[in-house]
């Protein structure tokens, strides 16, 4: 298949810091995660993709054509931003159909997309209402609407789905993979692994600037799965519950909180862990107040897969 | 489809007039505007302030149309011009950069020499409108006795269009100054009151380094009186020249506007 986006040894620097160091990649139609912590580079690949930013070494090809500077490619590239900025003082619907005005299309045309848009993130009962006054989420989804609204056949998100409800992530979530299926070019950031899971099994890992690893997510879920977990149980009776753990071979290490009402336990099998604790709650009528896992992000994963 | 220009020119006159519809419709209601539309209305007050004395003192001596010329100069010319354009033109690239709205523009099928080109033009044309209401008022309210003499239209016309053609100008150099400089409203103070301020008088041809000396060689301002100060040295270019300039420094600092903008890489910072 041809690639849509196609990058060189791409490398960017801003000052003294590190943006994105050597990317060589390409991207065929479908849904591609690019998955990441918080400062990894992510931001700083989408924003040379859209030609928004200059690299310092390597070249970025669009669909064969150089992207810098070349604003026709525009009228096929819908960009979602991370940032929540906007045109404070327009409504929801002269933030669209102003930005429709820019890809020349006729009025009428202008009005039905940019209605359609907003059907489809739901914002149309508060076209009128100015942006300054919108919600997080509605600001998120307006967002995402000047991004599809000229219909583009690549849609660049970058973390489309941070500040949506459950409800709102699941739509979104939904209208990405119809995307896919039309044959579009999706190109999503996240630092969230969920969420990217959630839209594809596609997905390239940055981490410092770097690619780490790309391909199917199932790579990166197996090294996850080797990372040792640490699993916190507040519950009534940790030193209870923690006897009934030492036995497991899966079990690496159990730590009591100096309130002795949570336990930290350590383990290298967090599935067989999970599977486990329902027995146990009932078989020892043990009351639990909350189960997190405080490491279970992807910084976490990051800094075990790097070696800190 | 990528959409291909078929005419190169017609596409790009097609996105500067889209970019100026859609900023012209923002500017109207923005804020900023608001302000500066009632800042623009500090001469009117003046004029009120002289016109409501002069009847109730008696001492109506002074002629009206005397007094609006000196308006011209003394709060148009040398202020409220420079301050609207000094805002406006800045904002051309710096409300984009410093509101992070330029990812919108940048990822359309636009040049961004047209985004400059047509909030240029957008916010010019909304700076001569605030400009143009407050002349016209100050002029009726200081003429109001003198209203059926018809050569004073001739002149507050002329008197409007010089003013203009400054804010045409001044937006210009400051749209420029915008684009390339971060503390751009400092700079483009440090020029309005003092180069603008300063180079003005100096004698020979030093003082036609200043946009100001072409707008007064073309304005009709009384050489005599209280405020002839402000005429002082002025060694007037002719009318043709002063227009030729003026239309050259537009043309200069807009070209190199929109060369920077299109080549100049904005970082939106967190």
């Amino acid at each position: 298949m041809k690639p849509i986006v196609e990058t060189k040894s791409l490398s960017k620097w801003y000052g003294n810091v590190l943006g994105l160091s050597d990317v060589t990649l390409q991207i065929e139609p479908g849904i591609i995660g690019i998955l990441g912590p918080n400062g990894a580079g992510k931001s700083t690949f989408l924003k040379l993709i859209t030609g928004q930013i200059k690299p310092n070494i390597g070249t970025v090809k669009v669909k064969g054509q150089q992207i810098r500077n070349n604003y026709h490619l525009f009228s096929i590239i819908g960009f979602c931003p991370e940032r929540d900025f906007f045109y404070e003082e327009m409504t929801g619907w002269q933030f669209v159909t102003s930005l429709l005005k820019l890809h020349h299309f006729s009025p009428s045309e202008i009005g039905s997309r940019a209605n359609k848009a907003l059907e489809i993130v739901e914002l149309v009962e508060d076209k009128d209402r100015i942006i300054r006054s919108y919600s997080r989420g509605m600001r998120q989804r307006l967002k995402f609407a000047q991004a599809i609204a000229h219909d583009p056949e690549i849609i660049v998100l970058d973390e489309p789905l941070s500040g949506l409800d459950p409800l709102g992530r699941r739509k979104i979530i939904h209208l990405i993979k119809s995307y896919k299926r039309e044959g579009r070019t999706i190109i999503v950031s996240s630092h969230v692994l969920p969420e990217i899971e959630a839209m594809t099994k596609r997905i390239i890992l940055i981490h410092q600037g770097k690619i780490f690893a790309q391909g199917d997510i199932h790579y990166i879920r197996d090294l996850i799965d080797t990372h040792p977990h640490i699993i916190s149980i507040k519950c009534s009776n940790a030193r209870q519950l923690a006897s009934k753990f030492i036995e497991k071979d899966y079990i690496l290490k159990v730590h009591f909180s100096s309130s002795n009402d949570s336990l930290l336990i350590e383990t290298n099998n967090r599935d067989k862990l999970f599977s486990l604790l329902p027995s146990l709650f009932i078989e020892n009528k043990i009351e639990v107040d909350e189960i997190t896992s405080p490491d279970d992000n992807l910084q976490a994963v990051f800094d075990y897969l790097v070696g800190k | 489809m990528i959409q291909k220009d078929t005419g190169k020119l017609s596409f790009f006159l097609t996105s500067v007039k889209n970019i100026y519809s859609v900023f012209l419709s923002m500017g109207r209601r923005a804020k900023k505007t608001k302000i500066f539309f009632l800042f623009s209305f500090l001469p009117v007050v003046i004029a009120f302030i002289i016109k409501f004395n002069q009847i109730f003192s008696g001492r109506g001596k002074i002629h009206g149309f005397y007094i609006f010329s000196n308006l011209i100069v003394v709060f148009y010319l040398q202020f409220l011009i420079l301050i609207l354009a000094l805002f406006f033109g800045t904002s051309v690239a710096s409300e984009e950069t410093e509101g992070q709205t330029l990812t919108y523009l940048a990822t359309r099928p636009i040049p961004k020499s047209a985004i400059v080109l047509g909030k240029y033009s957008a916010y010019t044309t909304l700076v001569i409108l605030m400009m143009s209401v407050g002349v016209l008022l100050s002029f009726l309210i200081l003429n109001v006795n003198n209203l059926g003499n018809f050569s004073l239209y001739r002149i507050l016309l002329r008197d409007v269009i010089v003013l203009a053609l400054g804010i045409i100008c001044y937006t210009a150099f400051f749209t420029f100054i915008g684009t390339f400089l971060k503390k751009s409203i400092l700079v483009g103070l440090v020029f309005s009151f003092g180069w603008e301020s300063v180079i003005q008088y100096f004698p020979g041809s030093t003082q036609r380094f200043s946009i100001v000396h072409y707008l007064k060689s073309l304005l009709p301002v009384p050489r005599t009186g209280r405020f002839s100060f402000l005429m002082f040295r002025l060694e007037p270019s002719p009318d043709g020249l002063a227009i030729f300039m003026l239309f050259l420094i537009t043309a200069i600092f807009l070209g190199l506007a929109c060369f920077l903008f299109s080549q100049k890489e904005y970082i939106l910072e967190d």
